[in-house]
């Protein structure tokens, strides 16, 4: 399973990503992360681990997000990879999600 | 008088001349809002009057015309585009300017009373309010974008492109993001918007399912072939529009300038050419064209500018720069002016002509002169090609018969109180002058006649749930061998209670009529028939439609009337194209001879043939298995029977708009040339013939009237009680 | 990560070319034979790309686009086909499979590149 969950406590669920974010695992990600959002108040996701995302990542990340406004849960994403914050780049999503980017130094340019 | 009271005189005159100027640049740009020296001619009267303001002292209008000049500073660095809005504001502005001046020369010490300070307020609001196009004023539905990508969008100098994906643009591999990636190596992107709004809640959104929109601002010098192509291979999963950028229409408006004008384009072509459009688009555009209802269907133009691919000026420009292609290459046609009478002349000896040439022909042949054959043959060629072309030379466009109509559809509107819009197509089918000289007035009847009996007020419309503007439709084209003009209007339509309803109360048919719809809506065209409740001084008086259908059929037309309730009316004139020379078919019985319209002949039939047999009881001809009414011309005409037995006979089938019937004759002679000559005054009211023709032989062939005939035809159909029911 | 690029072609230059091109241009490149070499070939690794000539003995291209369809690990994997000038039904039927993409022969480097970049960069 590429989601770990970290940290689980009080209606707070830490939950990690690994590997790739695309449409090859848009339907398996939706499936569980939908899961985590009814449990919860506080759900943080670490993105570090993910290598790849596709637009179906994307448009899963976009999703969840409307998902949870609506269900009145804090959604927060974290430890933005490179390949996630190329593409929030790229669509200027930064401010969408509203999460705070850490540009990591050591990332090659 | 001071120098310095003189200096003031100077410069309210001068203003006031500014002001008028601007007044007059600013109503002209309402109609060609590109001309730059309008533009330049609005930012003088603003910039003049602050700097002379200036000199004076008189701050208020230094403070007032500073904010007009800064905003049509940009309208003249098209930064700001120039639309109704701003030009209402500017007109307001001018005038405002002349009560501030006003003020400043009448009471120069009087500080400025607070309606003065509150209008300049307002009207600065007004003028820096929008300072620029947003993305929102191009996009279709920006109420919809759920996701901003930080506010608007300034699309001035970028391309707009709009991406619209479908459901499997994932499943087939297509990834929104590399396109966008190539994007980038094309240029910079400036602002990007993606939306979502169909992405459903909850369970039913598929994650394999493209729900993503983009609308994209970009900057680059690649042309908009080369923005296409980056899209190419999503064109099947997604919408892909592209908008070059306002800055760019300048370019394409030179560039259309300097097209060639010597070669007549098509609006689509020559948008490719100067690269304001990609076939793709036009090929898009032309099938959605192609697709839509033939009474929807909507000129390209419009298309393009719906579906967002071009802007609005640059398709104006291009048609406007068509029709000056099209008047320069018409006027670079040499013209000989002609008197009408030596025309007329010449076309009656061609007629001469063609009757010599059928009386050479049938000497010819009953001599058996084989050499002569030939030599006869091209000379019925040459001789034909002569009538063509002699009849070509009167032959005129409908168009400009369409156009007069213009003037009288925007008077009679107003007199009325009615919004109505005139739309013309087809002004290009010609036809002969003399019958465009003579269908002028029942046209200018029946285009009256819609507009006041078809077309509702714009109340009745509202009410109805149509547009307060109602339509009137003119369009001309040709239909074997003949001219069809169509009145259509999208009015209330006929009432055809109403008709039966008068009709019977003047006696113009019997309470236990059997009419159909059709012969219902006929039924206007009787004497005496008017069922406006209220007449006005255009129409409504019932005289008219009656003399408007003998005008018609005098030049052996005929008109229909066609009406949905609710929804409109439609009139079709059907004319013959000329008045002097048919392609007649030749018909004998009982030795007379008679001519029918080549174009009105449907076939022949031996009728000793298997195909069809003669139901004398019920009165039609079975031709397979279809009944057809019939009329023996031989019995309608009442000529002697001949001794001789016949051994068999024939059936010229022949049609006229939508009804067929059988003429039943005894010999088919085949096509003729056929000069018509008027009957003459006694033979006027003769039914089923509507001229005469000269033979070769001098003898003399009856042109027969078809649609008449064909309407006894029907009817004696219709009175033969059904017997084997 | 370098992006992975299959290349099916039976014609050995064509391969070479393209394999030379898309490694200098950052590419992973794995080369098939024909459309049944190919499907040999996908073994669940991942590939960002599939090119496949159409006119290949034993398998030919299309049909090995609608196999590689059926396979959990490809199904969305794009697919471009090599079409040529004259066989527009080919690139109907191409697209009808699954191969939404398409690159014209004879093509150059850089046009190869230039088609391969709208779907993957390297």
């Amino acid at each position: 399973m590429s989601i770990k969950v970290n940290q689980q406590e009080h209606q707070l669920t830490k939950l990690s990503i690994e590997n790739e974010m695309t449409i090859y695992t848009a339907l398996e990600h939706k499936t569980t992360l939908t899961d985590h959002l009814k449990n919860n108040k506080d759900i943080q996701i670490d993105l570090s681990g993910v290598t790849e995302i596709d637009c179906a990542g994307l448009q899963l990340l976009l999703f969840l997000k409307r998902q949870a406004i609506e269900q009145q849960i804090n959604l927060t994403l974290t430890q933005h990879s490179q390949a996630v914050v190329e593409v929030f780049e790229l669509l200027d999503l930064g401010n969408h999600f509203g999460d705070p980017i850490v540009i990591s130094a050591d990332w090659k340019q | 008088m001071s120098e310095f009271d003189s200096a003031l005189k100077i410069f309210a005159q001068e203003s006031e001349q500014l002001l008028l100027d601007m007044e007059g640049a600013l109503l002209s740009l309402e109609s060609d809002p590109d001309d730059s020296e309008m533009i330049n001619s609005l930012f003088r009267a603003m910039h003049t009057i602050k700097g002379s303001s200036g000199l004076f002292g008189f701050n208020p209008i230094v403070a007032f015309t500073h904010e007009a000049e800064s905003v049509l500073d940009k309208v003249r660095n098209n930064e700001r585009a120039i639309d109704g809005e701003l030009i209402s504001v500017m007109l307001d502005s001018k005038d405002h300017t002349a009560r501030l001046i006003e003020h400043c020369l009448s009471s120069p010490d009087q500080p400025l009373p607070d309606e003065l300070t509150v209008a300049s307020d307002a009207l600065i609001k007004r003028l820096t309010g929008k300072q620029h196009t947003h993305i929102q004023a191009q996009a279709t539905d920006t109420s919809q974008v759920h996701s901003e990508g930080g506010g608007n969008i300034s699309i001035d100098d970028s391309w707009l492109i709009s991406l619209d994906f479908r459901d499997n643009a994932f499943r087939n591999g297509m990834d929104p993001l590399s396109f966008i990636r190539y994007l980038k190596t094309l240029g910079e992107i400036k602002q990007i918007l993606t939306f979502f709004p169909e992405m459903p809640h909850g369970e039913v959104m598929d994650p394999e399912s493209c729900y993503l929109h983009f609308k994209i601002a970009f900057t680059s010098d690649a042309s908009k072939q080369t923005i296409e192509s980056v899209f190419e291979y999503a064109a099947d999963d997604c919408d892909i529009k592209i908008l070059p950028p306002n800055s760019k229409v300048n370019a394409y408006l030179q560039l259309l300038d300097s097209l060639d004008e010597n070669h007549v384009s098509r609006l689509g072509e020559m948008l490719i050419q100067v690269g304001a459009l990609t076939e793709h688009d036009v090929e898009h555009a032309l099938k959605d064209q192609s697709d839509a209802q033939q009474d929807t269907a909507k000129p390209l133009g419009e298309i393009l500018v719906e579906q967002q691919m071009v802007q609005k000026p640059v398709v104006e420009h291009a048609l406007k720069k068509q029709e000056q292609t099209k008047q320069k290459v018409a006027a670079e046609n040499s013209y000989i002016r002609v008197d009408a009478d030596k025309l007329g002349h010449l076309i009656n000896l061609v007629g001469e002509l063609v009757i010599s040439s059928a009386a050479m022909n049938l000497i010819v042949e009953r001599h058996g002169l084989t050499d002569a054959g030939d030599v006869a043959a091209s000379m019925n060629s040459l001789v034909s090609s002569i009538r063509d072309t002699a009849l070509e030379l009167r032959m005129v466009q409908i168009g400009e018969t369409f156009s007069r109509f213009r003037r009288v559809v925007r008077d009679v509107s107003n007199e009325l109180g009615k919004e109505i819009d005139l739309q013309i197509s087809g002004g290009e089918t010609e036809l002969d002058k003399t019958v465009v000289e003579k269908i002028n007035d029942p046209l200018m009847h029946l285009i009256r006649n819609s507009l006041d009996h078809g077309i509702e007020s714009p109340a009745q419309r509202l009410a109805v749930g149509k547009p307060a503007q109602g339509i009137v439709q003119l369009n001309a084209y040709h239909e074997s061998g003949h001219i069809v003009i169509q009145i259509a209007d999208d009015g209330a339509g006929l009432d055809s209670d109403k008709i039966v309803e008068k009709a019977i109360a003047n006696g113009i048919i019997k309470a236990d009529h059997s009419l159909t719809q059709q012969e219902i809506y006929n039924l206007i065209f009787a004497a005496g028939l008017s069922t406006k409740a209220q007449a006005t001084n255009l129409s409504g008086r019932g005289v008219g439609m009656d003399v408007v259908k003998k005008n018609i059929e005098a030049l052996r037309g005929s008109v229909m009337i066609d009406s949905i309730p609710g929804e409109g009316t439609t009139i079709s004139i059907q004319l013959p194209l000329t008045l002097a020379i048919i392609d007649g078919f030749m018909v004998g019985t009982e030795q007379v001879r008679y001519i029918i319209p080549l174009s009105m002949v449907d076939e022949c039939i031996e009728m000793d043939s298997t195909e069809s047999e003669i139901n004398e009881i019920e009165h039609f001809i079975n031709l397979r298995g279809h009944a057809l009414p019939y009329l023996r011309l031989g019995e309608y005409f009442n000529t002697p029977k001949s001794n001789v037995v016949k051994k068999h006979e024939s059936v010229v089938v022949v049609k006229f708009g939508q009804d067929r019937a059988g003429f039943v004759v005894d010999e088919l002679h085949g096509e003729h040339q056929t000069v018509i000559k008027p009957l003459g005054k006694m033979f006027e009211k003769l039914k089923g013939i509507t001229g005469a023709t000269v033979l070769g032989d001098g003898n003399v062939a009856l042109i027969l009237d078809v649609q008449g005939l064909i309407e006894a035809a029907i009817g004696k159909r219709k009175r033969k009680p059904a017997l084997l029911h | 990560m370098a992006k992975t690029i299959m290349i099916v072609d039976d014609s050995a230059s064509i391969r070479q070319v393209v394999t030379i091109a898309l490694k200098g241009a950052g590419y992973d490149v794995i080369e098939a034979v024909d459309g049944k070499d190919a499907l040999s070939k996908l073994t669940g690794q991942k590939i960002n790309l599939i090119i496949t000539d159409v006119n290949m003995p034993i398998m030919d291209g299309i049909t090995f686009v609608q196999e590689a369809k059926k396979l959990a690990a490809y199904k969305f994997t794009p697919m471009m086909m090599l079409t040529t000038e004259s066989a527009d039904d080919k690139k109907q039927a191409g697209k009808a499979a699954g191969a939404k993409a398409w690159l014209t022969k004879p093509f150059q480097a850089p046009t190869l590149l230039d088609a391969v970049s709208k779907l993957v960069l390297p």
